[in-house]
């Protein structure tokens, strides 16, 4: 078995597209896409206001918008300004102040503050929605004190009758609503399996190359398990890295023991693996075995449910989901380092990748097929003389 | 050999190459109903919650009432403790896995009526974003909505008229509305930007497949000069995108409910330089390889960071700019900022010619790369 597995590594050695991908490469990317979100918390967003007010009132809620950190309110002198810059995507939100805005509060009058946030942004509209409210509400709370005490009632009683009920709102797992906490682990595992496929891929497909490829079919559950042997170690140090660097490096909360992660990446890997031979033996060419795996693959970081949660999708793209390793593995992923499971759980989760083994039956009865058309080929060549034999009709 | 003769031969040598039907016909069609599937049912409602219920009086009972009504929430359960409420969260129950808790402290009741006020502890799973913001946005509009309640009791109790309570309970309205996306719809977040990228990537994967089998090879590629098969090939591609593009911008925008402001003149006159780009960036991209099955590993690699530095889905502000540079040589970032602006969010033609004029320009510095490609390769041949 070391033999194959040393002359596995040689011809790797050799490869300059796999050897990239099994090294430098997979971390530039990784690099790259925390770059991207590097701010990880959205601060100073700007925001449009109008004040058509202009009185201390109006401008001590500005103030208010201002003193919060996620965002920055930029003056517009008028609304149809303001809707303009909306639209051309320089403010995510607008906060319109009408005339007579203080004098209506006063005489009691129930003036209306406008909000407008950009939808079509979602994930900065939906945050710089709840930071206005949050940032608006003390003011408003102060306003209805001094309304109270203007009223009579004693001072002790009005801040109950401002707010009987507080909140004490807490973002479990990720307390400071960090984004990379939030988006890096998905990004991620979506990266390691995609670099995890083409590894195997590029493994694989130099098979195709070369002259012995009779032989090496000939034996092929052994020499796949030597592929097996040699690149998924190599394919778990890219995740592993990654990994490190999110929960070692940049420090962020892991509840669970690092070791059942690289367990769950093993077993991942492994399935991807699995995807690729069968997807390889049906294919028999180099390039189309790489667009199927990558029409296969690309999608399986909107499945994964970390963005749009899975139980709200509908039962065709839960049955998708369970075909793609990662949206099982992000689930161990979050157990450990969200929930600090380990040991019986997370075995029991691994569990859960059994379906990907019936895989086998498919790779099996392809590789046999290939096998045997391989060898009723080399027997038409040796009959012919043709120099080139083909495993699949073109 | 004629122009239109050489178009026939590219389009003949597209269908016929399976890799590339794969992701062009294949991948297109696929991922137009693959992408957005997830997405289908828009926003999270009903999250599943857990109550930790220490106070066990009537107020308290009510409050967990309102919380069951919210749209947002579903209260699974009520427990005891709050261990008992994470270990429900950490591990499903009776196959419900739980992603909130409400903690009502004890005296909750009684503290509320003697007027000392009480804190309501509420925490959601942020390991999933968009739940914990439903659960977060869903329990606090309950409990605010259960405080306005308390508040008003507590006012004609002492003899306020219901009118002027009112009035106090709510001296100014807050009218906070999404724009654009008026339903804070997934897919119409999501569709517009990622569809664009879609039509890009294949494109670029279907010209650079192309490419790399022909450079090594002779074939009716070296019997016309380079500059007639630059154009060819544009024009083979822009006859099957123009296709492809109708479908996606004009049938899949429209049934996954994107907002809809341009007309169809203006959606085309933006789209024109966006797939003459595309194409000459394709055709340059294709001459760095020689092997069929690398421009797809390559384009693969690149698609997730192309998409999140175009600016739609994290502020470009936020990002550092050597990464937002990087991301102007591909079409696919002016055209996304401008559709977005242009057809989601209603601005006149005028106020996005930057971004036309910025596809302009690729097709212009990636034109003459393109044809240098295929310059190169052709002398290589011979």
């Amino acid at each position: 078995m070391l033999e194959p597995i040393r002359r596995e590594w040689h011809s790797m050695l050799k490869d300059p597209w796999l050897l990239a991908l099994v090294s430098y490469l997979p971390l530039l990317l990784a690099l790259g896409l925390w770059g991207l979100f590097s701010a990880a918390v959205p601060r100073e967003l700007p925001v449009a206001l109008v004040d058509l007010d202009q009185t201390q009132l109006s401008r001590a809620l500005g103030r208010h918008i201002q003193a919060s950190p996620a965002s920055l309110p930029l003056s517009y002198n008028s609304e149809a300004d303001a809707i303009d810059a909306m639209k051309r995507g320089k403010v995510f939100g607008m906060v319109i102040i009408p005339s007579q805005f203080s004098a209506g509060l006063q005489s009691g009058k129930q003036p209306t503050l406008e909000i407008r946030y950009n939808g079509q942004f979602l994930l900065v509209g939906k945050l710089l929605n709840s930071n206005l409210q949050q940032s608006l509400a003390p003011a408003l709370q102060q306003l209805a004190r001094t309304q109270l005490l203007a009223k009579g009632v004693p001072s002790v009683q009005v801040g109950v009758n401002v707010s009987p009920v507080q909140f004490q709102i807490t973002p479990l797992y990720n307390q400071a609503s960090n984004y990379v906490a939030f988006l890096m682990p998905p990004l991620f595992i979506a990266l390691f399996q995609i670099v995890g496929m083409l590894i195997f891929v590029n493994a694989l497909n130099r098979e195709l190359d070369t002259s012995g490829y009779g032989n090496w079919l000939a034996n092929w559950g052994s020499n796949l398990t030597v592929k097996w042997l040699v690149y998924l170690p190599l394919a778990l140090l890219q995740s592993a890295v990654m990994m490190v660097f999110l929960y070692g490096y940049q420090g962020m909360p892991i509840n669970g023991g690092f070791g059942w992660l690289v367990l769950a990446q093993a077993v991942m890997l492994s399935a991807v693996f699995l995807w690729v031979s069968t997807i390889f033996f049906l294919l028999q060419d180099k390039a189309r075995v790489v667009s199927f795996c990558t029409a296969l693959f690309a999608p399986a970081f909107a499945f994964m449910g970390a963005t749009f949660p899975v139980h709200e999708m509908p039962e065709l793209a839960k049955l998708w989901r369970i075909l793609m390793p990662s949206s099982h593995y992000i689930e161990s992923q979050i157990a450990v380092v969200s929930y600090g499971l380990g040991g019986a759980d997370v075995l029991n989760e691994l569990t859960g990748y059994w379906g990907f083994l019936l895989l086998l039956v498919p790779i099996g009865a392809l590789a046999t097929l290939r096998k045997r058309q391989w060898q009723n080929n080399a027997l038409v060549v040796t009959n012919t003389g043709s120099s080139k034999p083909s495993g699949e009709e073109a | 050999m004629s122009i239109w003769k050489l178009v026939w031969l590219e389009l003949k040598a597209i269908a016929t190459d399976k890799a590339i039907a794969i992701t062009l016909f294949g991948g297109v069609l696929f991922y137009s109903v693959l992408y957005p599937l997830p997405y289908l049912h828009e926003v999270p409602t009903r999250q599943a919650i857990v109550v930790v219920d220490l106070d066990r009086s009537s107020l308290s009972r009510e409050l967990i009432r309102h919380a069951n009504a919210s749209p947002k929430l579903e209260v699974v359960g009520t427990v005891g403790s709050i261990p008992e409420a994470a270990n429900w969260i950490a591990l499903p129950k009776e196959g419900i896995q739980a992603h909130g808790l409400l903690v009502i402290p004890e005296h909750f009741s009684r503290d509320v009526k003697l007027g000392k006020g009480a804190t309501l502890a509420i925490g959601g799973d942020a390991s999933y974003f968009l739940v914990y913001s439903a659960i977060a946005e869903g329990l606090v509009d309950v409990g605010m909505d259960f405080a306005t309640e308390l508040k008003w009791q507590a006012l004609t109790s002492r003899g306020t008229n219901p009118v002027a309570a009112e009035l106090q309970l709510n001296p100014l309205d807050i009218n906070s509305v999404p724009a654009f996306n008026l339903s804070l719809g997934y897919t119409p977040y999501v569709v517009p930007g990622l569809f664009l990228l879609i039509l890009q990537q294949t494109m670029l994967v279907g010209i650079g497949i192309l490419g790399a089998g022909q450079w090594r090879n002779k074939g009716y590629w070296d019997q016309v000069s380079p500059l007639m098969l630059l154009g060819g090939r544009m024009l083979a591609f822009m006859l099957i995108y123009s296709v492809f593009t109708a479908y996606y911008v004009g049938w899949c925008y429209y049934w996954y409910g994107a907002n809809l402001m341009a007309s169809a003149t203006e959606v085309g006159l933006l789209l024109l330089p966006f797939l003459l780009a595309t194409t000459v960036v394709g055709i340059a991209f294709s001459a760095l390889f020689t092997k069929r099955e690398q421009p797809t590993q390559v384009l693969l690699l690149l698609s997730m960071p192309i998409l999140f530095a175009s600016g739609f889905v994290w502020p470009l502000s936020l990002i550092p700019e050597p990464l937002v540079w990087l991301s102007q040589i591909f079409p696919v970032t002016p055209a996304i900022m401008g559709m977005l602006e242009m057809n989601q969010m209603g601005v006149s033609w005028s106020q996005i010619l930057p971004y036309w004029l910025h596809m302009w320009g690729l097709l212009i510095v990636f034109a003459p790369l393109a044809w240098w490609g295929i310059r190169h390769h052709r002398s290589k041949l011979d």
